[in-house]
């Protein structure tokens, strides 16, 4: 394994390269290609009170009357070195807009992450010491409940019932403690789903295996049995969830911002598609595949050093050929 | 000797049938699933309200027997106008699963069965339409293509591609390589008629509960995206847009309730038969 380690790194980390770029490229010509000129159809909107005159400063300014392909090559060149351009309407930086509302989605994403951990271990955790008799099942029925809970729903009932049921917190003031802990719930009860679906069905193959009975057999509680013996084993397919799901943080905090009335990364989305500010959404979208195949790649490079067992096949077969995790049902 | 022949016979004896009757939740799902497909079908048969026209005197009751689901503020029945959503809500998710399915399954197809230089070229596209969260993905395809609900649809569909590809792939490289696909090759068989007889019919095995849970999964997705006003607007009544609607009165919960669940019934029902088309094949 150690000779062929580098090797599969330096090929997995080319292949992060390469798809962090094409996934630039694609999204610029959803983007910007697509739908005919929908730049000049938001500018000429009469709703957006341009004259001729600014239009065509705008569009020089953003370069677009030059042809698609060298558009392409200055707006990736830029994208390499850092800068993502101006917004159309407001003709900030993205990076700066960027920045502004990126610690409050970070806020939420990350305790939305750890909420769904720990979600998830409770549930996974029941799954192995509630009898069958006493609600294993439904137990076992929480994750397909989670998935098929449209996430706004959750948060709109989180509101009106802690919100203003008990008065726990006010919409008005999304940034509090209590509003930004729901908010997390909110996005974090999906995620958990999926990270549970996968521990219970690892959990459920370490369970058979000998050594587990040979620590039942010496008399070892079910909590030790699980802390000590059962999770470290079950937990490395988790690894490779948590960064599928990652990407999906991302994307849920669209929703989830939009019902709390938080500012984010998300808000910033939903006004920029109402406002048709291209610039954003690419860098915006560009930025999230950059996390989302980053955090794979980390995950595939630690993965066979947490893991001695397993073989470096990855360093050959492309990744799509990975077999999805047991339970990932909903991606 | 008794043994070796049950052994022998399993292994003979045609593919086993699917058991008559399914477990009762599955029935349950069943149930249910065709009640909302004959409600999009024919809503008319299902309710006698009118879900555009309300009576004004009648705004925000509570749900009674008269109003299954309550009125909204503008005294128009709930239930009628979660009956006469689901037509918009079943057709859009089942546009954005065939989508995916079709999409998905020749992008998998052609890498699996050709392999090589077009398998890797198909694999990076593929590893891209992964890189971008999915409800990221829907929601830039919508905005490029126009707000309505055909058009979330297509953007539903399009962010399931991938999944679908890469299913698709696994599944055609996986069959080209067994025994039978060999013995049909070396006595005769054409590319064309491997593919046909022996590769799609066995890949589709596994696509089809994809393509059932994918249906639930868009039913969500859609929703999510007429929640945020990229669908078509009122008084259209996709079940999201509903409950975008019904945020707006926060002292009549069941405005957001009713059709909430309706929705989760719906997704939850119908990875119900997913998971038990699964088991069963």
């Amino acid at each position: 394994m150690n000779g062929a380690y580098p090797t599969y790194a330096a090929k997995r980390l080319a292949q992060a390269a390469v798809v962090i770029l094409l996934a630039y490229v694609f999204t610029f010509v959803v983007v910007s290609i697509l739908p005919g000129d929908p730049i000049t159809s938001v500018l000429r909107n009469p709703q957006n009170g341009f004259t001729e005159e600014e239009i065509a400063q705008i569009v020089a300014a953003q370069g677009l009357d030059r042809p698609v392909l060298v558009q392409l090559w200055s707006s990736l060149s830029g994208f390499l070195t850092g800068d993502l351009g101006l917004s159309m309407r407001s003709s900030r930086p993205v990076t700066t807009m960027i920045a502004e509302v990126l610690p409050s989605t970070l806020i939420l994403a990350t305790s939305a992450l750890f909420l769904a951990v720990v979600l998830a271990v409770v549930i996974a955790y029941g799954t192995q010491v509630v009898p069958k008799r006493y609600g294993q099942g439904l137990l076992r029925a929480f994750p397909s409940l989670f998935l098929s809970v449209p996430n706004f729903v959750i948060g709109l009932v989180l509101i009106h019932l802690f919100g203003f049921q008990l008065g726990l917190f006010r919409v008005i003031n999304p940034d509090s403690a209590w509003a930004t802990f729901f908010a997390a719930i909110t996005l974090a009860i999906p995620i958990s789903a999926q990270i549970a679906e996968v521990l219970i069905a690892s959990l459920d193959h370490e369970a058979g295996q000998d050594y587990i009975a040979v620590a039942r057999g010496r008399g070892l509680p079910p909590f030790r049995l699980f802390t000590r013996h059962l999770l470290k084993p079950s937990s490395l397919p988790v690894v490779t969830v948590i960064a599928l799901t990652i990407g999906e943080l991302l994307g849920g905090s669209l929703i989830t911002e939009t019902v709390f009335g938080r500012t984010g990364i998300g808000s910033l989305v939903q006004r920029s598609v109402s406002t048709q500010d291209l610039p954003v959404l690419q860098a915006v979208v560009s930025l999230a595949a950059v996390v989302f195949v980053l955090s794979n790649l980390i995950a595939d490079l630690v993965y066979p050093l947490l893991d001695p067992r397993v073989k470096l096949l990855g360093a050959r077969t492309p990744r799509t050929s990975a077999p999805k995790p047991a339970g990932a049902t909903a991606p | 000797m008794t043994l070796l022949s049950t052994a022998a016979a399993a292994r003979l004896a045609p593919p086993r049938r699917r058991p008559a009757l399914p477990p009762l939740p599955v029935a349950a799902a069943l149930v249910f699933v065709a009640l909302v497909i004959a409600w999009s079908l024919a809503p008319g048969l299902f309710t006698g309200h009118d879900p555009v026209a309300g009576v004004p005197a009648d705004k925000l009751l509570g749900p009674s027997l008269a109003h299954w689901f309550g009125t909204d503020h503008l005294g128009r029945d709930v239930f009628a106008r979660v009956v006469f959503g689901s037509a918009s809500s079943v057709t859009s998710a089942l546009i954005a699963v065939v989508i995916g399915v079709l999409a998905g399954g020749l992008i998998g197809l052609v890498a699996g069965f050709l392999g090589g230089w077009v398998d890797t070229v198909l694999a990076r596209f593929v590893d891209v339409l992964l890189a971008i969260p999915k409800f990221l993905l829907a929601v830039i395809v919508v905005t490029a293509i126009g707000f309505d609900t055909i058009n979330a649809a297509i953007a539903t569909g399009v962010s399931a591609v991938a999944v679908f590809a890469r299913v698709m792939r696994s599944e055609v490289i996986k069959t080209r390589e067994a025994t039978f696909v060999e013995a049909s090759f070396l006595s005769g068989g054409s590319r064309w008629h491997i593919l046909a007889r022996h590769v799609l019919p066995n890949a589709s095995r596994s696509v089809l509960p994809l393509a059932v849970l994918h249906f639930g999964d868009s039913i969500l997705v859609i929703a999510s995206l007429a929640f945020l006003g990229y669908g078509d607007p009122p008084p259209a009544s996709d079940w999201g847009l509903l409950i975008s609607i019904g945020k707006d009165y926060p002292k009549w919960p069941w405005l957001v309730y009713a059709p909430a669940l309706v929705t989760i019934a719906t997704v939850l029902s119908v990875n119900r038969i997913s998971r038990w088309l699964r088991t069963t094949d």
